[in-house]
């Protein structure tokens, strides 16, 4: 290290001081003054390198870190740094070397090991990281934090015995019982308790759990946890009171009557069971008069007279409360087609009056809330898919609201039920009225935001978002909504944009949901060393396991299938990604280029008035800070060119593929599409395991019908394949027959499922693929489709989606269309524009 | 509708219920927060009754309350304090809020030894206003002018919890009695049960300085000293 004068090393300790506490002007004014007299301090370079980086100048940070590196090689301070700049870039791998030099350099420094071990633990690297927690419980042992830490690191690599040891050991240090209000023991010994149970040793975990609970400040987990064990240790008789005191605690728990029914060796498919779960249920529900659970419960299990008149009760009761939520509280029977003929039944019969004493109010006038709380349930009932009849629906909703116009709710379920129609243009002006009558409720709002997305209204829709949005954030209402991680509305507005065939907008929204993702893995970053301090140590390791599988979240999965789709589209017209040339007229038909041409030269305005608004901004907003000082960079891309104009669209949707199927392997959707990206890329053997993968969660997926017959003509037509490659294709490739079969086998497969409108399709196209002179009888036959009994709207824009697919004449489309306008004349996609 | 305590995997509904129905927003890292340092306070009400339409489904949160301890009360006492509550406006009417905020009470007493938990309300929010005096018993303590983003003032509410703290005692008296001291714990220690509930008054640690403005910014330059 380079030796400062007294009056430089006092400047240095304040440039630290200054870094932390954020004062980075100073901090930078401190480090010119030593760097005026030392012009080569590696230290000081290396520090202002830190603040610049704060600052957000990125590359002169690195540059300099470099420059202090150079000038002194054998300071930890400039390793250190070099590895924090590296960690702020989240190039993990780089920030470890560096921080593993400092530490051979100066092996005591206890702030760089908690730097390394936090990135390790970040990293999973789990063995690096005990090996640090080790030498930190070593340095400071005196502190419990240190200990439990260095337990968490074996816990977390599945070494019980060692985790529980050492908490054991710091335990056995304490001269007496530390006083019960100490919240850090609370869950130590808690926290220990946890591993002894994972361990399986439930008898041992028990027998602990008792030496702890009188004293544990976490109740309801003490009481939990030994019912758990108990019932585990089939110790029923004292499971049973446990569960009971839970159960008095909190009433609403469904896992409390589990335990509770288990406890006393009750099954609810079993006969014999019946009267005693009843008994049971009775009696919580008569504890109560504002609980659910305990009369909610028997209707899950309850069948034939029984469950009728126990339904009776249950909606009579709800109904007469006027307990709005009532459909959705109990259309999950409906997956019994006979509870839900029963349910319908009582429901029309309260509406009826033939039953009407249930809805007698004391001096025994019929209640007007009891009537209304019947229709709205019958609106929601017939526009329910299970039980659906939107003629009917709608005739309900019109009577309620003919009485009560300004009710939110009521519009609201009108706009569902266009919205069910498959009428989006309807179903979105509807809502806007119900947004209209209360305006201060963000719950309408936000609802009436995304019935606008659903009808491709996105400026429209981001307006709506923008009455309850922050503003003032940089990048307006849609920077708040990125900055707030809203995710529903990105997916909405990109499936929307997606919809519209703008896929820069479209995949602008998706990466920005896989970046918020990103961000939340980020998030656990910080607690690695503040849960340690807080001492929270279980729901810390609850946090660490849900991280670890984060992006199997259906939002992560929406956005990721949509992004590869458009990314596919890349990869089979490149021209796509020019974005002067994205839409080729002339396989357009009239409609469609009518629009198109409107489009753009709509776009090109704005993009004209865009650019003046920008140069504005771009002046004020230079310092721009978000509401915690972070600065925040304006978005360059707005319009997602840039990831339009990618060279290798199949590599960057691996990005959103391989968390994909790692984190959701059953999704069919997911298999589908990666078949799709690894037989582009050529990948054949990844193409065949997404093939067998499909097959094993639905072999007659009509997705993966097509596929197989696609990659049995690729794999026969390779000239010239690696022996190896071909060996694993020969040998797992069971789905598909040989290549003088693929006729046969896709007309049996054709009819064999001849009722299904999406398996019918998938044939046709196969048909189309194996010979295209079939087109027009496969345009005939798609069209037929239509007549058919079972068909979906949703099938039918399938249909729509293949002709395009098989770029057929607008003629064919519109008569197509037309076809589906007659059966479904509400149908918005299906309207001649 | 299930009534439980909130995991971190719950996370994301939790945020999508509050920006649908709230116009005040937060970050995933300011909810994991509330959840590593007060994992006993946050409550979820979860509609299990939904079918599942794919095996990664995760649980639809219509209702939670976001709670905490104050990290550093002005007043020298030990309060919880929630930071958010809301029900789905297809959930209402069923009384969730008023079973998540009593299921968040009863943790602020028996784990932080809490001894009144404070709100704030928006004044034009009567529904609310509504649940926490006439229902939950909560009293307005002052009116915070210009408290929220947008110019409206709020009520600083608050409600004492000496009330249920009693109530708690005598619970767990009548739970030790009829188990014996075996059913949640070892047999019963020397010390008075009133003695330990002064006790837990004082001394309980909330982790003061360890606010969110500390999990944001690291204070990596104290390494490079």
């Amino acid at each position: 290290m380079q030796p400062l004068s007294q009056k430089e090393g006092t400047l240095f300790r304040q440039i630290i001081k200054y870094y932390e506490s954020k004062q980075y002007k100073k901090g930078l004014k401190a480090a010119e003054q030593i760097l005026r007299k030392v012009p080569n301090h590696g230290d000081t370079q290396a520090m202002k390198a830190l603040i610049l980086n704060s600052q957000g100048h990125q590359e002169e940070a690195f540059a300099l870190a470099k420059v202090a590196l150079k000038n002194d090689m054998k300071s930890h301070v400039c390793w250190h740094v070099y590895g924090l700049l590296y960690r702020s870039v989240k190039n993990y791998e780089e920030a470890v070397k560096a921080y593993k030099f400092a530490l051979k350099l100066e092996p005591e420094q206890q702030n760089i090991l908690r730097d390394l071990a936090i990135l390790q633990v970040q990293m999973r690297d789990y063995d690096g990281y005990i090996e640090s927690r080790q030498k930190m419980m070593q340095a400071r042992s005196s502190l419990r934090q240190n200990w439990t830490a260095l337990a968490v690191a074996y816990h977390l690599a599945g070494n019980y015995k060692q985790a529980e040891n050492i908490l054991e050991t710091y335990e056995k240090t304490l001269k007496q019982p530390p006083p019960k209000t100490d919240l850090e023991h609370s869950e130590a010994v808690l926290y220990k308790n946890t591993i002894i149970a994972e361990s399986g040793d439930i008898e041992r975990a028990l027998e602990h759990l008792n030496t702890i609970a009188r004293a544990n400040l976490d109740r309801t987990a003490v009481l939990e946890l030994k019912a758990k064990y108990l019932l585990q240790l089939d110790r029923k008789a004292e499971a049973e009171a446990v569960y009971r005191i839970l159960l008095d605690r909190n009433n609403e728990y469904r896992a409390y009557y589990d335990g509770l029914e288990a406890s006393l060796g009750l099954d609810r498919s079993d006969e014999g069971s019946k009267e005693k779960l009843v008994e049971i249920y009775q009696s919580y529900a008569e504890k109560s008069e504002r609980t659910d659970a305990p009369r909610r419960i028997p209707l899950d299990f309850l069948k034939g007279e029984e469950f009728k008149s126990a339904a009776d009760k249950y909606l009579r009761r709800m109904l007469n409360k006027g307990v709005p939520s009532t459909f959705a509280n109990i259309k999950a029977l409906y997956a019994e087609a006979e509870k839900k003929a029963v349910i319908e039944e009582l429901v029309l019969g309260y509406a009826s009056g033939k039953q009407a004493n249930g809805s007698a109010e004391a001096n025994g006038e019929p209640s007007d809330r009891f009537e209304e709380a019947v229709k709205y349930f019958l609106a929601q009932h017939y526009s329910y898919h299970l039980s659906r009849d939107l003629e009917k629906a709608l005739q309900y909703i019109d009577q309620l609201i003919e009485k009560n116009p300004k009710s939110v709710d009521y519009n609201q379920a009108k706009a569902r039920i266009w919205k069910h129609y498959g009428n989006t243009q309807k179903a979105s002006e509807t809502i806007n009225h119900a947004r209209e009558l209360d305006e201060k409720d963000r719950y309408i709002n936000t609802k009436c935001a995304k019935y606008q997305l659903r009808n491709n209204e996105n400026e429209t829709a981001l307006k709506t978002m923008s009455k309850f949005t922050r503003n003032e954030t940089v990048g307006g209402p849609l920077g708040d909504l990125h900055d707030m991680q809203c995710l529903w509305y990105l997916i909405e507005d990109g499936e929307a944009y997606l919809r519209g065939r703008d896929y820069g907008h479209a995949l602008k929204r998706f990466t920005a949901v896989s970046d918020i993702f990103e961000v939340w893995h980020d998030d656990q970053f910080d607690f690695h060393s503040f849960s340690i301090r807080k001492g929270q140590i279980r729901a810390y390791i609850d946090m660490v396991r849900w991280e670890d599988h984060l992006r199997d979240h259906p939002f992560f999965t929406r956005a990721a299938l949509s992004a590869i789709k458009i990314y596919l589209q890349l990869a089979d017209h490149p021209e796509l990604g020019n974005p002067n040339n994205n839409l080729d007229l002339d396989k357009m038909d009239a409609a469609e280029r009518k629009k198109a041409q409107k489009k753009m030269k709509k776009e090109q305005e704005k993009r004209e008035k865009e650019e003046a608004e920008r140069k504005a901004a771009a002046a004020k907003k230079a310092n721009a800070k978000g509401d915690d000082g972070e600065i925040k960079k304006e978005d360059t891309d707005p319009k997602g060119i840039k990831l339009l104009e990618t060279k290798e669209p199949l590599e960057v949707a691996l990005k959103f593929l391989n968390p994909l199927l790692e984190f959701s392997p059953k999704s069919i959707e997911g298999q589908n599409l990666a078949f799709e990206v690894h037989l582009r890329r050529k990948k054949y053997v990844l193409a065949l395991k997404a093939l067998n993968a499909a097959a094993a969660i639905d072999p007659e997926n009509p997705k993966l019908h097509e596929q197989v017959i696609r990659f049995r003509l690729t794999i026969d037509g390779l000239k010239e394949t690696d022996p190896k490659v071909s060996e694993v294709l020969n040998a797992s490739f069971k789905l598909g027959p040989a290549s003088t079969d693929l006729k046969k086998f896709n007309t049996d497969w054709q009819q064999k499922h001849s009722q299904s409108p999406s398996h019918v399709q998938s044939a046709l196209n196969v048909r189309h693929i194996l010979d295209n002179s079939s087109k027009a009888q496969n345009e005939t036959d798609l069209k037929k489709l239509l007549e058919l009994p079972t068909i979906t709207t949703e099938q039918a824009v399938a249909g729509l989606d293949l002709l395009d697919e098989w770029q057929s004449e607008a003629g064919v489309k519109d008569s197509y269309r037309q076809a589906a306008s007659e059966k479904w004349p509400e149908v918005t996609v299906f309207q001649s524009k | 509708m299930d009534i439980r305590v909130l995991r971190p995997s719950d996370i994301p509904h939790v945020q999508l219920a509050n920006i649908t129905n709230l116009p005040e927003n937060y970050f995933c890292k300011y909810y994991l927060y509330h959840a590593m340092s007060w994992p006993q306070l946050s409550y979820v009400a979860v509609d299990v009754s939904r079918p599942q339409k794919t095996p990664y489904d995760p649980p639809k949160i219509v209702g939670y309350v976001l709670a905490k301890m104050e990290e550093d009360p002005a007043d020298g006492i030990q309060h919880g304090h929630i930071t958010s509550l809301s029900v789905m406006r297809t959930h209402r009417r069923l009384g969730l809020a008023e079973k998540l905020m009593r299921q968040s009470q009863r943790a602020m007493v028996e784990t932080f030894g809490a001894h009144y938990v404070s709100l704030h309300v928006r004044v034009s929010n009567t529904a609310a206003l509504h649940l926490y005096r006439d229902t939950l018993g909560f009293k307005v303590d002052k009116i915070e002018a210009k408290y929220y983003a947008d110019g409206e003032d709020a009520y600083s509410m608050r409600m004492d919890l000496e009330g249920l703290k009693e109530q708690l005692l005598e619970e767990e008296e009548s739970t030790f009695g009829k188990d014996e001291g075996e059913a949640v714990g070892d047999e019963k220690s020397g010390e008075g049960e009133g003695e330990a509930g002064k006790e837990r008054k004082r001394k309980v640690k909330v982790g003061r300085g360890l606010g969110v403005g500390d999990l944001v910014e690291k204070n990596e330059a104290s390494a490079a000293a």
